[in-house]
């Protein structure tokens, strides 16, 4: 343990999709040609709709100008997995590390990212857990992280979402990861007025994260980068 | 983690099998078992010219997508089109039925750069 050392990012204000995607993507490349080191984003997005590269349109239940009226936006992303949702109030970990270095990477990817939702539910007094062939993490009340991910020369992109307490309401207009009939749930759909705030549960997250991957992580704010990030970050 | 000894492997954990001026390359088992059940299989077309860490193909499983590199300089000879059927070879025998592509090497001393399979198991998770 505390073999590798990274940093975590903290964002204080809301990260558009496509602006997220571009921070991950020059940190992708500078994290393969070992310019940076493992960097795990904590952020939120302003509400999104977004496919995975083989998602299906099918199981958005809305027409794309019907979610644009109600100020949601819609892209289709490189990581793997079908349809999800995004907004404040779901606390969203997009690792940007190189696998093969620690030992918990032998786990596999996927397993460690569902491993760190169930270990942060846990924190909380929720039990979560997997379920045989649907990916993330689930609890009695439904599923409360959803996981999709891609790996580019070894160092993944993309990542989690955990619903700490978002308006669910825009789940109703997509088929959550194309499965039927699954509910969605959040901290604080079960934990009512005792619902931790976001900042809790990335710190909890953010813990658990190093525990299950391996990887000690220095904590910033985006205004306080690390010169080396600094360096690459998009303006 | 299952690392025959019969080939060389990339760093980014590929294998590759030469025969002559021939290369068979895969994914390794640490590979796929990264990316759990591989669910989609996108493959070059043969008679594509590649170059060394050119991206040739894609592995897809249910919640994620990883690149495939050619490790090496050459022409698409044969690709294993059985895969797209049945991507779930992959897991089962990455380095057998799971090939995913030849290629006829446009240097033959190219491979003379890739790491064997004890330098390669060593540079794996500890407890893999």
């Amino acid at each position: 343990m505390n073999a590798v050392k990274g940093y975590a990012v903290y964002f204080d204000s809301y990260v558009p999709y496509e602006r997220a995607v571009c921070i991950q993507e020059r940190l992708a490349r500078a994290r393969s040609e070992e310019e940076i080191p493992d960097t795990v984003l904590f952020l939120q997005h302003p509400p999104v709709v977004t496919l995975g590269r083989r998602g299906a349109t099918e199981n958005l239940l809305v027409s794309p100008e019907n979610l644009e009226e109600k100020g949601i936006a819609l892209y289709r992303s490189s990581r793997g997995g079908d349809i999800t949702y995004h907004a404040p109030g779901q606390l969203v970990m997009y690792p940007i590390i190189k696998l093969g270095r620690a030992g918990a990477d032998a786990h596999g990817h996927l397993y460690n990212l569902e491993e760190t939702a169930i270990r942060t539910c846990a924190d909380y007094g929720v039990e979560a857990r997997r379920v045989p062939r649907k990916n993330g993490a689930w609890t009695d009340s439904g599923k409360i992280a959803a996981i999709g991910f891609h790996i580019k020369r070894w160092v993944t992109i993309h990542g989690m979402s955990f619903n700490v307490d978002p308006d669910l309401e825009g789940f109703e207009f997509i088929i959550p990861c194309g499965l039927h009939g699954d509910p969605v749930c959040s901290l604080g759909s079960i934990k009512g007025k005792d619902t931790p705030s976001i900042e809790s549960v990335r710190e909890s997250m953010k813990r658990r994260f190093e525990e299950v991957f391996e990887r000690r992580l220095d904590a910033r704010t985006t205004d306080q980068l690390p010169d080396t990030l600094r360096r690459i970050w998009p303006e | 983690m299952n690392v025959p000894k019969d080939r060389l492997y990339t760093k980014t954990h590929e294998w590759i099998l030469v025969d002559d001026d021939i290369a068979t390359v895969g994914i390794t088992d640490f590979a796929q078992s990264q990316l759990s059940d591989v669910t989609f299989v996108e493959l070059p077309s043969t008679e594509d010219q590649v170059a060394a860490r050119d991206e040739v193909a894609v592995v897809e499983s249910v919640k994620a997508a990883s690149d495939v590199y050619s490790p090496v300089t050459g022409t698409v000879l044969d690709i294993n089109e059985n895969l797209v059927d049945h991507p779930e070879i992959i897991n089962d025998d990455p380095y057998g039925e799971g090939w995913m592509f030849k290629i006829k090497l446009a240097d033959p001393e190219e491979v003379e750069s890739f790491l064997d399979a004890d330098a390669y198991e060593n540079s794996l998770p500890a407890d893999s």
